[in-house]
C-alpha cells in the first residue's frame, strides 16, 4: 500500500473532510456486518501480533477502541496510541472511519487526529479488515509520506531524526502519556 | 414537745377558762408519766384505768391528735433505741465473715442471727403494738359512751390510720439505718434454706446428688453442715423427713421460714425479702440447669430441669405462699396490676388448684431455666453440632427453649462468630468444613423448619468454601462415597451425604420424575402446603427467599453455584474410577448415578450414563472379540505367546466424545503387546464397522508378576511403569537416556515414573557418566534391595511427584484452565484497550463477544479464579477492584 498524496487529494484536511459521499442505496444486513466484526475481532484477538489491538467500545460492536504501539526502531518506539475506529453499516463495502484519539505528532495526521491513507479513501477494499488497518497505521508511523503532508511542520522535521523525535516525545508527554522503556 | 402542747393551749386559752387549762396540764403531764413508764419498763404494771382516764380527759378538750402524735413519737424513740440497734448489732460480725470467706460458718451464723434477731424485734413490735393498741381501746373509750354508732366508722378509720402510721415509722427507722450488706445476708438465708430442700429432695429420690453437686468437697461441707444442722434442731429436721416423705414440706421447717418472711414482711422489708428469695431461687436454678446441662449432648436434661423445678423451688414456694396464708394473694391481686400471665388457664399443679401467684411463679421460673438452657447450649452450639447425631437431645432441648424465648437472632450471631473462629479458619479440612456444614443443616432444620436461621448461619460457610479449590472434589467424594470405592475424607461424611441421596429418592419415589419442570411445580406445590410463617425476627431480605423446604443436597450444590460444575467433577471422577476397572463391575457406580439422576435430572446426567453404558458394552464387545479371535488361533494362525496374553487383555471401549479429555502421553509398548492390540482393533473393526478401534496405551492397568533370582513379586501398575520394566528384561542396566527413548518418553517423564520401580526396590538408581544422566540396575538380591532403600533418601521427592501425575483423566481445573485460555488474549485485548476494568465488566464483555463463536459459558467465579490465575503469572494487576494490564 502507498501513503496517499494529500495534495492529490480531493478532501481538505479539516475534520469534516473526512465524511464519506453518501453510500448507494444497498440493502445491508446489519447482523451480518455485526458478524463480520465478530469474527474480526476473533482473528485481531488470535493473531497476537505485536503493538496493536482493538476492542468493540462498550455494547456496540461498529465502535471499536484502538492501541498502536510504535515500531521498534522508529522515532515513535515506546509510545502507545489510542485510536478509535467507527464502522459504517455497510461495512466493509465502505471503509471504517478511524482517527487518533491521542495526539499524534505525524506528517500524515492533522491535529483533529485525522489520518491521511490511501486505504481509507480509494484504495479501500473489503478484503482490508480491523487487523490489517492497525498494521498499516503502525507502519505509517515508522513511514510516512513527507510528499503530501497534513502536517508540513512535522514533513519538514522529518529529515532531522533527532529534532523530529524530541518534538514526538515532548508532545506524547504533554498528552500525558508515559514512554515505555 | 412541751413548746408544741403549750402553742396548742395558747390557741385553745382564750376559749377556756382557768380550770380546764389546769385540768388539761395535769392530765399531760399525767399522760406523758404513764406513757413513759409503759413504753420503758415492760414488767411495771401498766395502769390501764389511769392512762384512760387521762386520754380520754384530754381527748374532750379536743386533743386527741396531739395524744396520737405524742405517743407515736414516744414509740419511735423507744424503738430507735432500744431495738434497731440492737437488731442491726446482730449482723455486725457479718461483715467479718465476708472478709474471710468461711462459708460454711457464715451459713450456719447467718440462720441464727436472723433467727434470733427477728424474734427479738418482732417481740418488741408486738409489745409496741399492744401498747399502741392500749391507746386505741383509750381514745375510743369516751367516744363510745358518747354516741358509739356515730363515731364507729370515725373510730375504725383512726385505728387504721395510726396502725399503718405506726408500721411505715417502724419500716421507715429500720430502712434508714440499713447495713449495705444486709439483702445479702437476706439472700444467703433464702439461698441456704433452698439448697437444705433440694439436699433432701435428691436424696429422697435416691438419685443421689452428684448431679446437683458435682464438686466433691462442696457435697461433703453440705452433708455435713446439714446433718450439724439436724443435730442441731432435731425436732425440725424430724419433721421435716417425716413431712418430706408425704410429699409436703417440713411444717416445722416450713413455719420457721415462713415466719422469718413473716417477720421481715411486717417490719416493712417486704420487696427486700421478695427479691432475696427470688433472687436464691433463680441462682440456685441457675446452677441446676448449669450442673444438669453440662457438657453432655446425648440427654435431654428439660424435663429434669422442669421436673426439679416442681420438685424443689415451687415446692419451697406454694408451702412458703400458703403459710403466709391468702394474704399475699390478695394484695397481688388488689394491686391492681394483672400481669398477663393470669389469665392463663391453671396449670396442673399437685392435687390443689395452685394459686394464681404460684402459676406466675412456676411460669417465671420455666422461662428463666429456658433461657438459661438456651444460653448454655448457644455456647456451645459448634461442639453439639460436632457430634451431630449424637448430639440430638441437645438440639431438641435448644428447640424447645427457642420456641419459649424467641431469641434465635441470639443463636444466629453467636454462631456464625464459632464458626469463624473455629471453623472457617485454613487449619481447617475442607472434608471437615464440609462435614459440619451438613451437620449444621440437619441440627438447624430441626430447631427452625423454616429455614431462615440456616440461611443465616450457612451464608459465610458456603462463602468461605467457595473460596476453596478441593471443595468440589469432596462434595463429589461425599456424595459418591460408601457406595465403595477408596475414600479420601472420613467415612461417615460420605455415608451421610450417600444417605440423603437416598432418602431424597425416597421422597420422590411417589413422584414420578419426568422432567425438571413437573417437579418444580410439585415442589412448590407442597411447599405452599405446608407454608409457615417466617419467624418474627427473621430478617426480611433474606427471609423470602428461602421458603422451599430445607434440602441438603440443594445447599451443598448452593456452594458451587451450579450443579454443572458438580455434574463435571463427577464425571472425572467417575471416568477415573471407571478406567481403572480391570472387571466390568459397575453396579454401585449405576446405583449412584440412578441416585444423582434423581436429583440433578437426567439430562444433566447424560454423559455419566453414557460413561457406564460403554463399560456395559465393553464387557459384551470384549468377550465377543475374544471368543473370535480364540477360535482363529485355534485354527492354527497364530501360535504361541498370542493365545497365552489374549486370555489376558480385556478392552474398555469408550465413546471419547462423551468421557473427559483425558491426559495424553505416549508410550511404546512391547511389540508382543502391540501386535495383540492391533489383531484386537481389527477385530473390532471387521465386527463393528465401520467403527474403529484407537488405543489409549498409556490408559489401563497393567497386572504383572516379576520373578527374580530369589523372589517373586506381584504388581498392579499402569502401562508405562509395565513397559519400563519390560526393557529390564533384556538388559539390567539402562542409562535414562537410553530408556527414555525406548519407552517412548521423555526423559524427566521417565525419571518420574520410574521412580515407582526404585520405591519398591526392584531398580537401583545411580549417577552416570554425564552429570545429567542417570544409570538404572535391575536389582536381583533383596539384600541388595534393602541397602538400596536406605540409601534411595533422594527419592522421595520424585515419588510424591509421580503421585501427582498419576491420574488418567485431566482433572477439572486443568480443563478450566485450557478452555480459559482461549479468553485470555480477549481479556489482554480489552484491557490493553480500555486500561482498566472491574471483574462484572470484563465478564459481560467476554460474554457479549465470545458468546457466539467461543462459547462463553464460565461463572463468575470461575473467570475470576482464571484471573488470579494471570495475576499470579504477573500477566495483569488487580488494584481498588480493577484489574488493568502489568506494566
Amino acid at each position: 500500500m502507498e501513503v496517499r498524496r494529500a495534495t492529490e487529494n480531493s478532501i481538505s484536511p479539516s475534520p469534516t473532510s473526512s465524511k464519506h459521499p453518501k453510500p448507494p442505496p444497498k440493502p445491508v444486513d446489519s447482523n451480518s456486518v455485526s458478524l463480520r466484526l465478530q469474527k474480526e475481532l476473533m482473528i485481531l484477538m488470535m493473531s497476537g501480533d505485536v503493538g496493536i489491538s482493538a476492542f468493540p467500545e462498550g455494547e456496540n460492536i461498529f465502535s471499536w477502541i484502538g492501541t498502536i504501539k510504535g515500531g521498534n526502531g522508529t522515532c515513535y518506539q515506546g509510545l502507545s496510541y489510542k485510536l478509535s475506529l467507527r464502522f459504517p453499516l455497510d461495512y466493509p463495502f465502505k471503509p471504517p472511519l478511524v482517527k487518533f484519539e491521542t495526539m499524534c505528532f505525524h506528517p500524515n495526521v492533522d491535529q483533529y487526529g485525522n489520518i491521511c491513507l490511501d486505504i481509507f479513501q480509494d484504495k479501500w477494499s473489503s478484503a482490508y479488515d480491523c487487523r490489517t488497518i492497525l498494521l498499516s497505521i503502525q507502519s505509517l508511523l515508522g513511514e510516512p509520506n513527507t510528499e503530501s503532508p497534513l502536517n508540513s511542520y512535522a514533513a519538514g522535521l522529518w529529515s532531522n531524526q533527532e529534532e523530529y523525535k524530541r518534538v514526538v516525545h515532548k508532545q506524547y508527554i504533554a498528552e500525558g502519556g508515559i514512554i515505555e522503556t | 414537745m412541751a413548746g408544741r402542747a403549750s402553742s396548742h393551749d395558747q390557741r385553745l386559752l382564750p376559749t377556756m377558762d382557768r380550770d380546764a387549762i389546769n385540768e388539761i396540764t395535769h392530765n399531760w403531764s399525767g399522760f406523758c408519766i404513764v406513757t413513759e413508764k409503759l413504753l420503758q419498763d415492760k414488767n411495771d404494771p401498766f395502769k390501764e384505768s389511769e392512762f384512760v382516764a387521762f386520754v380520754s380527759a384530754l381527748s374532750k378538750h379536743g386533743l386527741s391528735s396531739l395524744v396520737q402524735d405524742y405517743f407515736l413519737q414516744a414509740l419511735e424513740e423507744t424503738f430507735r433505741t432500744n431495738s434497731v440497734a440492737k437488731f442491726w448489732r446482730h449482723f455486725d460480725a457479718y461483715s467479718d465473715f465476708v472478709v474471710r470467706e468461711t462459708n460454711v460458718a457464715t451459713d450456719d451464723w447467718v440462720r441464727e442471727a436472723l433467727h434470733e434477731s427477728l424474734e427479738e424485734i418482732s417481740s418488741e413490735k408486738l409489745f409496741q403494738e399492744k401498747c399502741l393498741s392500749f391507746l386505741l381501746r383509750a381514745l375510743q373509750a369516751p367516744q363510745g359512751s358518747k354516741g358509739r354508732q356515730a363515731k364507729a366508722s370515725d373510730s375504725k378509720s383512726t385505728t387504721v390510720d395510726l396502725l399503718s402510721r405506726y408500721h411505715l415509722m417502724v419500716a421507715s427507722i429500720l430502712l434508714t439505718m440499713l447495713p449495705r450488706y444486709f439483702p445479702e445476708i437476706l439472700r444467703l438465708y433464702f439461698k441456704e434454706r433452698l439448697e437444705e430442700l433440694s439436699l433432701v429432695m435428691s436424696e429422697q429420690n435416691e438419685d443421689g446428688d452428684k448431679l446437683l453437686f458435682p464438686d466433691k468437697n462442696r457435697t461433703e461441707s453440705n452433708y455435713k453442715h446439714f446433718y450439724s444442722a439436724i443435730d442441731e434442731m432435731d425436732h425440725e429436721s424430724h419433721h421435716e423427713t417425716v413431712l418430706f416423705e408425704s410429699k409436703l414440706v417440713g411444717k416445722a421447717w416450713i413455719s420457721k421460714v415462713g415466719k422469718v418472711v413473716q417477720d421481715l414482711r411486717s417490719l416493712g422489708f417486704i420487696s427486700m425479702t421478695e427479691d432475696a428469695y427470688s433472687c436464691a431461687i433463680f441462682l440456685l436454678l441457675k446452677r441446676k440447669v448449669e450442673i444438669l446441662a453440662g457438657d453432655d449432648y446425648r440427654t435431654p436434661v428439660l424435663d429434669s430441669i422442669k421436673e426439679w423445678i416442681q420438685a424443689v423451688p415451687l415446692q419451697f414456694l406454694s408451702a412458703l405462699l400458703s403459710y403466709l396464708g391468702d394474704s399475699i394473694g390478695h394484695e397481688k391481686g388488689s394491686s391492681g396490676y394483672i400481669s398477663p400471665l393470669a389469665s392463663c388457664p391453671p396449670l396442673d399443679f399437685g392435687q390443689e388448684s395452685p394459686s394464681e401467684g404460684l402459676i406466675r411463679w412456676k411460669l417465671r421460673l420455666e422461662y428463666f431455666a429456658y433461657e438459661t438452657l438456651q444460653d448454655l447450649r448457644i455456647d456451645k452450639l459448634f461442639e453439639i453440632i460436632v457430634d451431630y447425631p449424637d448430639s440430638c437431645p441437645a438440639i431438641e432441648d435448644l428447640k424447645h427453649c427457642l420456641e419459649n424465648t424467641g431469641q434465635h437472632s441470639k443463636l444466629v450471631d453467636s454462631f456464625i462468630s464459632a464458626l469463624r473462629y473455629r471453623l472457617l479458619t485454613a487449619g481447617a479440612s475442607t472434608n471437615d468444613i464440609l462435614h459440619q456444614y451438613v451437620s449444621t443443616i440437619k441440627a438447624l432444620r430441626t430447631i427452625d423448619p423454616t429455614g431462615v436461621f440456616l440461611e443465616a448461619v450457612g451464608e459465610p460457610i458456603r462463602d468461605y468454601l467457595r473460596g476453596r479449590k478441593d471443595t468440589i472434589k469432596c462434595l463429589v467424594t461425599m456424595l459418591t462415597d460408601g457406595s465403595g470405592g477408596n475414600s479420601s475424607g472420613p467415612g461417615s461424611t460420605g455415608d451421610s451425604l450417600l444417605e440423603e441421596l437416598i432418602r431424597d429418592a425416597g421422597e420422590q419415589e411417589t413422584s414420578i420424575y419426568d422432567d425438571e419442570f413437573d417437579s418444580e411445580d410439585k415442589q412448590a406445590w407442597s411447599t405452599a402446603q405446608s407454608w409457615e410463617p417466617d419467624p418474627i425476627d427473621a430478617d426480611p431480605l433474606k427471609g423470602s427467599r428461602n421458603r422451599r423446604k430445607i434440602d441438603i443436597l440443594g445447599m451443598i450444590v448452593n456452594i458451587i453455584g451450579s450443579k454443572d460444575q458438580l455434574v463435571n467433577e463427577y464425571r472425572v471422577m467417575l471416568a477415573e474410577k471407571l478406567l481403572n476397572k480391570s472387571d466390568y463391575e459397575i453396579d454401585s457406580e449405576i446405583r449412584t448415578l440412578e441416585l444423582l439422576k434423581i436429583h440433578f435430572g437426567e439430562s444433566s446426567m447424560q454423559r455419566c450414563e453414557i460413561m457406564l453404558n460403554d463399560l456395559i458394552d465393553s464387557k459384551r464387545t470384549n468377550a465377543n472379540i475374544k471368543a473370535s479371535l480364540t477360535q482363529l488361533s485355534q485354527k492354527g494362525i497364530d501360535q504361541g505367546d498370542n493365545e497365552l496374553l489374549l486370555d489376558h487383555l480385556d478392552a474398555t471401549i469408550i465413546s471419547s466424545n462423551f468421557w473427559p479429555p483425558f491426559q495424553a502421553e505416549s508410550v511404546n509398548i512391547p511389540a508382543a503387546m502391540d501386535k495383540l492390540l492391533d489383531d484386537y482393533a481389527k477385530r473390532f473393526h471387521e465386527i463393528k464397522t465401520p467403527r474403529k478401534l484407537l488405543w489409549k496405551k498409556n490408559l489401563g492397568t497393567v497386572k504383572l508378576e516379576l520373578q527374580f533370582e530369589d523372589r517373586s513379586l506381584q504388581f498392579n501398575v499402569a502401562p508405562v511403569h509395565a513397559a519400563i520394566i519390560m526393557h529390564f528384561q533384556e538388559q539390567t542396566r539402562w542409562t535414562s537416556k537410553n530408556l527414555a527413548v525406548a519407552v517412548g518418553v521423555p526423559v524427566d517423564t521417565l525419571n518420574r515414573r520410574i521412580s515407582f520401580w526404585i520405591s519398591k526396590g526392584v531398580i537401583v538408581e545411580s549417577v552416570g557418566s554425564e552429570c545429567d544422566d542417570h544409570v538404572f540396575t535391575l536389582l536381583e538380591d533383596v539384600s541388595d534391595a534393602n541397602r538400596n532403600i536406605i540409601n534411595s533418601g533422594s527419592c522421595e521427592g520424585l515419588l510424591a511427584a509421580d503421585e501427582e501425575g498419576e491420574r488418567s483423566m485431566a482433572s477439572v481445573e486443568d480443563q478450566l484452565q485450557k478452555e480459559m485460555t482461549i479468553y485470555e488474549k480477549f481479556i489482554i485485548g480489552m484491557l490493553t484497550n480500555f486500561g482498566t476494568m472491574p471483574l462484572d465488566r470484563i465478564h459481560n464483555t467476554l460474554k457479549m463477544f465470545c458468546g457466539t463463536d467461543l462459547h462463553y459459558d464460565k461463572s463468575l467465579q470461575q473467570l475470576q479464579s482464571f484471573l488470579s490465575g494471570l495475576i499470579s503469572e504477573e500477566k495483569l494487576e488487580f488494584r481498588d477492584g480493577q484489574y488493568m494490564l502489568r506494566r
